[in-house]
């Protein structure tokens, strides 16, 4: 019965399936029920494709609220992992509705259960079972006859579908988790062979060193917390002090080859997550193998990442170069809003393959957006500087000139042909970007970070860090956000109480990077659901001398 | 939910437990207040009432407009006020829901009642999402949505003791004042149509 419903509805849900890359589910799942649960659970859909459809209770009985498809799936509440959450306040609790967590029995005695912790679970009540649960997800009342809060919509769902739902919610239990033994937790760093050498190895430098210091704390067993045995969970409230290993993926050759060495990697160091890493101007093959492997992939350095808010295992700190583009289109359409005369025409340059072609088809697009026209010179990848300079030449003075290129190319430029120029920050090398003297007044440079004079106390602790323990700096902004990323990783890790699922990795993540107070070269970092990138404007500065890194805001902070 | 590792952490068993405790003790007092109205949710919304100052601030309109807050707040008409985010799943759209019913509802219709959802993610809810979020909700002309700079926005949160530290874990809150000069009725909770309506009815009801 359920089956033959779920062939009939099998199409949808199969692209459903597709659609959200439930590698995991797909893998872990006994058959085609749990794939019908995870559309009803994750997209709102039924088996015959049908909107899910729920109320939700207001006032007097027959009053509410109605919530379909998406907006009634289960996930918006209970979360991808199912383990639910608390508001810091305590006054909204959404429980997990993992299967374990329903179906445990009702004790108070301490030891009886093994489930990893989580604070939001109701402890004392009668268990469900399957006919309880389907009562609770229909009618909106809990294993003890209680009504669930008003947030909980009563769902109108058929006996398939509700049989299908719940073969999901069971395979939602993790008993184990790749990457995570008893005295380790594993995690992998990913390098693209095409990523700049002396950021690799500075990034490595902190990698290891964060790892080194992170095991140096004598391990082992720490004593159980609970004395006298009351709390359900006291026992799983034991929390083991395990080594962190770091495996560094190094990948060579052609992007389409990536995926298939990144298997290899993982079918031989099976990881929790990755952590940190160091991409070029490509980053899509790893984000897609993350996404399809439900791998955390958790802030690589990376200047072109996967715009895909929807996707969910990728978080970055920013858009990168894309960003950037947003800000230079900004400042380029905001100069034409003000007294200034309206930007005519705007010329960009960028080498073939490197991050500046994404960022300058995101730039055209701005524009284009403004009615303004953008005209792109992309030079071969191994073009020499005699190349450049006659692009440059094409430029008239009354364009503004938008420069995607590397240090390299910035040292050797000649005499600036357009008063207005914009660049890269990240490309260029932010204020250390070696400017020829007759470009630094007039160059507006996008700056996806804090300025260097207000993030100085955020950015100070990281460096003496790398300072105390002889870690050379070599690239500071990439070290910077490495030391970052590896700090959040551990503090989310300490508010996860042993419970290692990478889905509630990525929740606790979205949850606690708001109240980070040490946010290195940003000003604040947060998430949400839906949300992958963790800062989210930048700044255009100048250079406020002849010579030197001091930079001015030429634009105050914007969020394109 | 911090606050508990912590605990947990400093391995303080007895104030862990004592947490646990009040926990039980609170989920006693629901289900007394369930055994004497049995229809009435574990959390329905409390009222009170206050006056807030209103801070000095700009705010941007899903429109692209930059507006006073109190020139939006002080327009003649009732207002009803909430705090929202577009990418928030949980409680947010259960508010916007409520609004949704309210601005259909007999007597607050046809712009009688001001509507106003402020955003506590300002920097992620740039006009072009709230518009979309408007859209989603079927907003009429007479619910506006709110967004601005974040120190703005912490401002305004802060004014009504509406700023709770992150904005996903905001507590359901929605503010009613029936005319300009008058305090304020609070409903902490999942405020219903009805509740709403009960504020609104005098003053719509004359009009």
């Amino acid at each position: 019965m359920i089956l033959r419903q779920a062939v009939a509805g099998g199409l949808l849900a199969i692209a459903a399936l597709a659609l959200s890359g439930g590698a995991r589910a797909a893998a872990s799942s006994p058959g085609d029920a749990s794939a019908v649960g995870e559309a009803i659970y994750r997209q709102g859909v039924l088996a015959s494709g049908a909107p899910l459809e729920g109320m939700r209770q207001q006032g007097a009985p027959g009053g509410g609220l109605a919530t379909r498809g998406g907006d009634a799936a289960c996930v918006n509440c209970h979360l991808r992992s199912g383990l639910g959450s608390i508001s810091t306040d305590r006054r909204v609790s959404i429980p997990p509705i993992a299967g374990q967590y329903l179906y445990q029995p009702r004790t108070m005695k301490a030891g009886d259960h093994d489930l990893p912790y989580v604070e939001n679970v109701k402890a004392d009540r009668e268990p469900y079972t399957d006919a309880l649960l389907a009562r609770a997800i229909r009618d909106g009342i809990d294993s003890d006859g209680k009504p669930l809060g008003a947030l909980m919509p009563r769902f109108a769902i058929g006996d398939a579908d509700m049989a299908a739902l719940i073969a999901y919610l069971k395979t939602l239990d993790r008993p184990s988790e790749p990457g995570v033994t008893d005295t380790v937790l594993h995690f992998a760093t990913i390098i693209t062979p095409d990523a700049d050498p002396v950021k690799r190895r500075g990034m490595l430098d902190v990698l290891k060193q964060f790892f080194a210091d992170k095991n140096a704390f004598p391990f082992g067993p720490t004593p159980h917390l609970h004395s006298s045995g009351k709390g359900i969970y006291s026992k799983s409230l034991y929390m083991a002090n395990r080594r962190w290993q770091l495996h560094v993926w190094e990948l060579s050759g052609a992007p389409d080859t990536w995926n298939a060495q990144l298997e290899q990697y993982l079918a031989k160091e099976p990881v929790f997550a990755v952590l940190s890493g160091l991409g070029g101007s490509n980053w899509a093959p790893v984000h897609a193998f993350c996404e399809r492997e439900a791998l955390p992939c958790l802030f690589p350095n990376v200047e072109v990442p996967v715009v895909a808010d929807r996707d969910f295992y990728s978080l970055y700190f920013s858009k990168g170069v894309l960003l950037e583009a947003g800000l230079i289109a900004r400042a380029i359409t905001d100069a034409g809003a003000d007294a200034a005369p309206a930007v005519r025409s705007v010329q960009q340059v960028y080498r073939s393959g490197d991050s500046g072609e994404p960022a300058a088809r995101a730039l055209t697009a701005a524009l284009q957006r403004s009615g303004i026209n953008v005209h792109s010179q992309a030079l071969p990848a191994s073009a020499t500087g005699k190349r450049l300079a006659e692009a440059l030449r094409k430029v008239s003075k009354d364009d503004t000139l938008v420069l995607w290129l590397r240090p390299d190319d910035l040292a050797a430029l000649g005499e600036p042909p357009a008063a207005t120029v914009y660049m890269s920050g990240l490309m260029g090398g932010l204020e250390r970007a070696p400017l020829p003297a007759a470009w630094r007044s007039r160059v507006r440079m996008a700056y996806p970070f804090d300025l260097p004079d207000a993030r100085v106390v955020r950015v100070d602790y990281p460096l003496g860090w790398f300072s105390f323990r002889h870690i050379p700096v070599v690239a500071e902004q990439v070290q910077v956000d490495t030391y970052l990323a590896c700090g959040l990783l551990a503090e989310t890790l300490s508010h996860s109480a042993d419970t290692f699922v990478r889905e509630y990795l990525v929740e606790r993540m979205e949850e606690l990077l708001e109240h980070r107070y040490l946010t290195g070269y940003y000003p604040r970092l947060a998430l949400a659901e839906w949300q992958r990138f963790a800062s989210k404007g930048g700044y255009v500065v100048r250079f406020a001398d002849a010579s030197g890194q001091r930079l001015v805001a030429a634009h105050e902070w914007t969020v394109p | 939910m911090a606050t508990l590792h912590i605990l947990v952490r400093a391995g303080a068993i007895a104030a862990l437990l004592s947490l646990l405790a009040n926990g039980a003790a609170r989920a006693d007092t629901a289900d007394a207040a369930h055994t004497r109205h049995h229809l009435k949710l574990p959390d329905a919304a409390a009222r009170s009432t206050a006056s807030y100052p209103i801070p000095r601030v700009q705010l941007l309109r899903a429109d692209g407009k930059r507006v006073w807050l109190a020139d939006e707040l002080d327009d003649g008409r009732p207002v009803v006020l909430d705090f929202i985010y577009t990418t928030c799943t949980t409680l947010c759209p259960l508010s916007s829901q409520t609004f949704a019913a309210l601005q259909e509802a007999p007597g607050v219709g046809h712009g009688r009642v001001h509507l106003i959802s402020i955003s506590i993610d300002p920097e992620q809810d740039t006009p072009d999402r709230l518009a979309e979020y408007a859209q989603h909700f079927n907003a009429g002309p007479q619910w506006q949505f709110y967004t601005g700079t974040i120190e703005a926005s912490l401002a305004v949160q802060r004014s009504f003791r509406a700023y709770f530290g992150d904005k996903m874990s905001h507590p359901p809150l929605t503010l009613v004042r029936s005319a300009p000069g008058k305090p304020w009725v609070r409903f902490d909770g999942f405020a219903s149509v009805d509740q709403l309506l009960g504020e609104l009815h005098d003053q719509v009801a004359v009009r």
